[in-house]
C-alpha cells in the first residue's frame, strides 16, 4: 500500500547555471545528499528510478543515462531504470520507485533527476524543449511552452477570470520565496514594475514570469514503512497518481490536472481543503494562478483573490511554492518532480531554514506536469504526503 | 469493437495532411462517434473504434485564442504570432501560425486555412478572412 511507502532522504544540487559540471555532477551532489540525509550508503539502495529529459540531445547520451551517472556514485549491478516524462519526469520515477516498493519488490529505492540545459547554444536546448511534444504535428509550427502558456492565460484574461495584475502580482511572490532558497537559481526579489517592465517573451508572459534555462539534480530516498530506524519527523505517502494528456473534446471536459487530482484526493480520502502545503508546476510564474484552481483551493475565477489575500504566501493559511517553484528555484527540467519533493519533505519536517512555512504542515500536494499534446500536459502525477507525526 | 483495419492503416507519412485546392487541413473523422481528429489516426481517441474515414476539414475557423512570441526559434523569426483554431463544421481544435493579424486582435474571430508550399513546414498557417 502506498501509504506503508516514506521517504527517507532528500537532496539537491543548487538549481542555476553550472557551466563546469557534468551531468554525473549535479547527479552525485543530490543523490549524496539524499543518502546521507536518510543515513544510508549506496549498498543499501535496491532499484533507482533515473530520470532526466535532454541528455540525449544535449549531451549525446540517448541510452543508458542513469547507468552512466550512478557510475560517478559507485551504484551499479542493482536494476537502474531510465525514465523520461518531460518536465514531469522526476515525479514519474518517483511514482515507479513508490510503486516498486508498494508491490512489495524492493525495500529501498532512489529516485533521482538530473538535467543540464545550459549547452553552448541555446538554440539547441529551444530545440530539445520543443520535442516535448509530438513533433510529427509541431514540427515548424513554432510552439514553445511560453506561448502555449501565452495562449492559455490570454484566454482567461479575455474571459476575465484573471487580471493582468494578478500575473505580475504572482511572479514578485514567486521571486520573493526565491530568495530565501538557498537551492534556487533566482535568489533576488523583483519589483512589480521591473515584472511589468521585462521583455516580453509571449505575450502576456514577460522574461521575470517564466522559468529560465537551467541545470541542477534532485534526490529522493523512499522506504518500506520499518525498512530503516528514522529518529526525526517521519513523512510518508498517501497518494501517488498518474496520468497521460488527451485530445480536448469538442464540448470541453475537466483539464488533466482537475482530473488527476481529484482521483488523487479520493484515492488518499482527502481534499483540497486538507492539504497545508503545495508545490505546484509553474513553469510560468502565473500558472501556479491555474494551480490555484485545478487543484481546487479555489472556486473558477477565485486565484487572484486568493493570492491578494496571502493565503498561499509562507505565512499563509495555505501556501503554495515556498521554494519559489519552477519559476524562481529553476527548472532543470528532468529533476523538478523531485525538487518538489524535496521541498515538501523539509516543510513537512520543519527544515526549510528562512522559508519554512507558519503553519505547522502535515498535508503537502506536489503538482508535476510534462511536454504537451493539443493544449493539455503530455503527463501529470499528483503526490499528497502526510507528516506522520505530531508537531508537539 | 474491431481493431483489425488499424493494422492495414496507410503509413503516416503517406496519409494527406493538407488539400491545397480546398485550402483545408486533412485528417480523419471517426465513423461511430464522430470525432476528428489533425492529423489522421488510426484508432479514435474518444471511442476506441477503428472504424475512421479521411476528411477534409473546413478551411474556415475561429480563432479562440492567440499569443506573439518574441523569442526566434530556428527557423522562425521572431516576433510571430500563434493561435488556436476551431475548425468549422465540427472540425479538430488545431495549432497554428496566425499571419497578417495585429497582436491585439479581438478574439473569437474568424480565420481561413492557408496551406504552405509543397513540403514546407509548417505545412498550413491561419489568416483573416
Amino acid at each position: 500500500m502506498i501509504d506503508e511507502v516514506e521517504v527517507i532522504g532528500v537532496g539537491m544540487h543548487p538549481f542555476g547555471r553550472f557551466s563546469d559540471s557534468s551531468l554525473k555532477d549535479l547527479a552525485r551532489v543530490a543523490t549524496v545528499q539524499a543518502l546521507t540525509d536518510a543515513g544510508i550508503g549506496t549498498r543499501d539502495i535496491d532499484v533507482v528510478y533515473s530520470s532526466n529529459a535532454m541528455g540525449g540531445m544535449l549531451q549525446g547520451q540517448e541510452m543508458v543515462r542513469g547507468q552512466a551517472v550512478m557510475r560517478e556514485v559507485g551504484i551499479e549491478r542493482i536494476p537502474i531504470v531510465n525514465v523520461e516524462n518531460a518536465c514531469a519526469g522526476g515525479s514519474t520515477a518517483l511514482r515507479q520507485a513508490i510503486l516498486e516498493i508498494a508491490a512489495g519488490a524492493a525495500e529501498i529505492v532512489l529516485a533521482v533527476g538530473f538535467e543540464k540545459m545550459f549547452v553552448n547554444d541555446r538554440t539547441r536546448t529551444l530545440d530539445a524543449l520543443q520535442s516535448a511534444a509530438d513533433v510529427d504535428v509541431v514540427r515548424g509550427a513554432g510552439l514553445q511552452f511560453t506561448a502555449v502558456y501565452g495562449m492559455r492565460l490570454r484566454k482567461m484574461l479575455a474571459e476575465g477570470t484573471i487580471r493582468g495584475e494578478d500575473l505580475v502580482e504572482v511572479s514578485v511572490k514567486s521571486h520573493a520565496c526565491g530568495a530565501l532558497n538557498p537551492y534556487a537559481q533566482h535568489q533576488k526579489e523583483v519589483t512589480p514594475e521591473e515584472v511589468r517592465a521585462a521583455p516580453m517573451i509571449a505575450d502576456p508572459l514577460t522574461l521575470l514570469m517564466t522559468s529560465s534555462i537551467c541545470d541542477g539534480a534532485a534526490a529522493v530516498v523512499v522506504a518500506r514503512r520499518g525498512a530503516l530506524k528514522v529518529d526525526r519527523p517521519r513523512v510518508r505517502f498517501r497518494s501517488s497518481r498518474g496520468a497521460s494528456g488527451f485530445t480536448p473534446l469538442p464540448e470541453g471536459q475537466p483539464t488533466l490536472s482537475e482530473q488527476n487530482v481529484t482521483a488523487a484526493y479520493e484515492a488518499a480520502g482527502l481534499g483540497p481543503g486538507d492539504v497545508d502545503v503545495a508545490e505546484v508546476h509553474d513553469a510560468m510564474a502565473p500558472a501556479e494562478l491555474l494551480a490555484y484552481e485545478q487543484l481546487g483551493f479555489c472556486e473558477k475565477g477565485g486565484a487572484g483573490a486568493l493570492l491578494a489575500a496571502g493565503t498561499t504566501s509562507i505565512t499563509g493559511a495555505k501556501p503554495v511554492n515556498p521554494s519559489g517553484g519552477l519559476s524562481s528555484r529553476g527548472h532543470p527540467v528532468g529533476a523538478t518532480g523531485l525538487a518538489q519533493i524535496a521541498e515538501l519533505t523539509w516543510q513537512l519536517r520543519g527544515e526549510a531554514g528562512a522559508r519554512q512555512v507558519g503553519n505547522e504542515p502535515r498535508i503537502a500536494l506536489a503538482h508535476n506536469s510534462g511536454g504537451w499534446l493539443e493544449g493539455e500536459s503530455a503527463a501529470n502525477n499528483i503526490h499528497i504526503l502526510e507528516r506522520i507525526d505530531s508537531w508537539t | 469493437m474491431d481493431l483489425t483495419p488499424a493494422l492495414d492503416a496507410e503509413l503516416t507519412g503517406s496519409r494527406p495532411r493538407v488539400d491545397r485546392e480546398a485550402q483545408a487541413l486533412v485528417g480523419s473523422r471517426c465513423s461511430v462517434c464522430n470525432t476528428p481528429s489533425w492529423p489522421a489516426r488510426a484508432v479514435c481517441n474518444r471511442c476506441g473504434s477503428a472504424a475512421l474515414r479521411t476528411e477534409v476539414f473546413a478551411g474556415s475557423g475561429v480563432l479562440i485564442t492567440h499569443t506573439t512570441a518574441h523569442v526566434p526559434l530556428a527557423g522562425l523569426a521572431a516576433p510571430y504570432m500563434l493561435g488556436q483554431v476551431q475548425l468549422d463544421a465540427n472540425g479538430p481544435l488545431v495549432f497554428g501560425l496566425i499571419e497578417g493579424l495585429p497582436p491585439d486582435a479581438d478574439v473569437p474571430r474568424s480565420v481561413r486555412t492557408v496551406v504552405s508550399a509543397e513540403g514546407a513546414v509548417p505545412p498550413y498557417r491561419f489568416h483573416d478572412r
